[in-house]
């Protein structure tokens, strides 16, 4: 039996965790699951409704006597798949080993300060990553050079756009009309011109939402499943109308 | 034709790699998404020069060849199948389809009272967006199937 001050601190930490995964990019069911566990653990049940910018959650213990709601934001946070992996790794390790609200807590504040990939490491490892991916498409050792190098200069553009807090659609056509332009220079070179533009943009396919969308729908959480999809086919618009510009500029070289 | 699936898949484990670097896994995983990327990539090119077959049927079958590997690799690595196979099918992302899409697009405007090139630019951007769209989408599904057949291993897979 648990105390009304009790639920309430508690559903403020599951509340909490819950939007940290829904705002590092998890699909809603996992959060469900995983919030869902943790309440378990502690004999308690979780009831919530997530939309694209906030969450609706109601926190009930078995017989129903106390219940306590809460409404919280999502947070603005980057995607990161490692907080996906050791949020969900600390549901089980709740239900399992039945963690106090301590241990949680705890352990909750050593993942949110999990150290992050140095940015340079970052850029070098996307620049050489859309390289490939130009090499894949056929493009000659020119074409590879000068994607690299675009997509490291984009990248970086978009990595200090998003740090200044700029409009997310502006970073995306930013950026890709940056990158693009940069490697429309291709086009003074004997390169594959076509193939260089065409792949340099991609490494800002929003690949996350897409898929989550997609998995969200099928699994019958439409509304925020297509809130998400409307969200990643907008961003691809912005990653289009960047595109459209440096061909409009270089057209006829590229026809 | 092997060295070819070689190279085909080294490529695809890079991107794949770099990709996922955006998305910030966790360490233990960057090898198994680069094997991953790597297995499906390839399986889409043996598909489609070996056996001639189409981009958007190849891409769902590499995609499906995925999902069973991350099936494994996630119970290994302790991270949920998403982590492992969205940037695994990134590089599988028909890019020359979504360019020529835009093109095509950017081109018809221009002709807009050209009265034979105007159709010639609308139908080559519809067709391009058709394909793009359909392969994207069988990408995401064909993973994505595999934790609907298999929900209890699919979730459990961070239980260490």
């Amino acid at each position: 039996m648990k105390s009304a001050e009790e639920i309430k601190d508690f559903t403020r930490f599951i509340a909490e965790y819950a939007t940290s995964l829904l705002g590092s990019g998890v699909h809603t069911s996992r959060v469900m699951r995983n919030s869902g566990r943790i309440a378990s653990s502690m004999g308690l049940q979780v009831h919530m409704t997530t939309f694209q910018k906030s969450i609706i959650m109601t926190v009930a213990d078995a017989d129903g006597t106390h219940v306590h709601t809460e409404v919280l934001e999502i947070p603005g946070m980057p995607i990161s798949f490692e907080y996906n992996s050791e949020l969900s790794s600390l549901s089980w390790e709740a239900f399992d080993k039945h963690l106090s609200m301590e241990e949680l807590r705890k352990k909750f504040e050593e993942i949110k300060v999990l150290p992050k990939m140095t940015t340079w490491l970052l850029i070098l490892l996307v620049g050489f990553a859309n390289a490939s991916f130009c090499r894949l498409f056929g493009g000659d050792l020119g074409a590879v050079l000068i994607v690299f190098l675009a997509t490291m200069l984009g990248f970086f553009l978009r990595l200090q756009m998003q740090k200044r807090g700029v409009n997310h659609f502006i970073v995306f056509t930013m950026a890709a009309f940056v990158t693009s332009l940069t490697a429309s220079s291709a086009l003074l070179f004997d390169a594959t011109a076509e193939i260089a533009v065409a792949t340099s943009v991609l490494y800002l396919i929003p690949g996350v939402p897409l898929i989550n969308g997609v998995i969200d729908i099928l699994e019958g959480h439409t509304l925020i499943g297509v809130s998400r999809l409307i969200q990643a086919f907008l961003l691809v618009l912005c990653i289009a109308a960047g595109l459209s510009l440096s061909i409009f500029l270089f057209q006829n070289s590229l026809l | 034709m092997l060295t070819e699936l070689i190279m085909d898949g080294l490529l695809a484990a890079i991107a794949g790699i770099g990709f996922g670097a955006i998305s910030h896994p966790p360490k233990r995983a960057f090898l198994y998404i680069g094997i991953l990327a790597a297995i499906g990539h390839s399986i889409r090119y043996f598909l489609m020069h070996a056996l001639q077959v189409d981009l958007a049927a190849a891409s769902f079958c590499a995609s499906i060849a995925i999902g069973c590997f991350t099936l494994w690799f996630g119970r290994i690595t302790y991270c949920p199948m998403t982590v492992l196979y969205i940037p695994a099918l990134l590089p599988m992302v028909p890019g020359m389809y979504a360019y020529k899409t835009v093109f095509g697009l950017m081109m018809f405007m221009q002709h807009l009272n050209d009265e034979t090139m105007a159709p010639k630019y609308l139908q080559e951007t519809f067709s391009n967006a058709v394909v793009t769209v359909s392969t994207v989408f069988l990408l995401a599904l064909g993973a994505t199937l595999l934790i609907f057949l298999f929900p209890k291993r699919a979730y459990s897979m961070t239980r260490k």
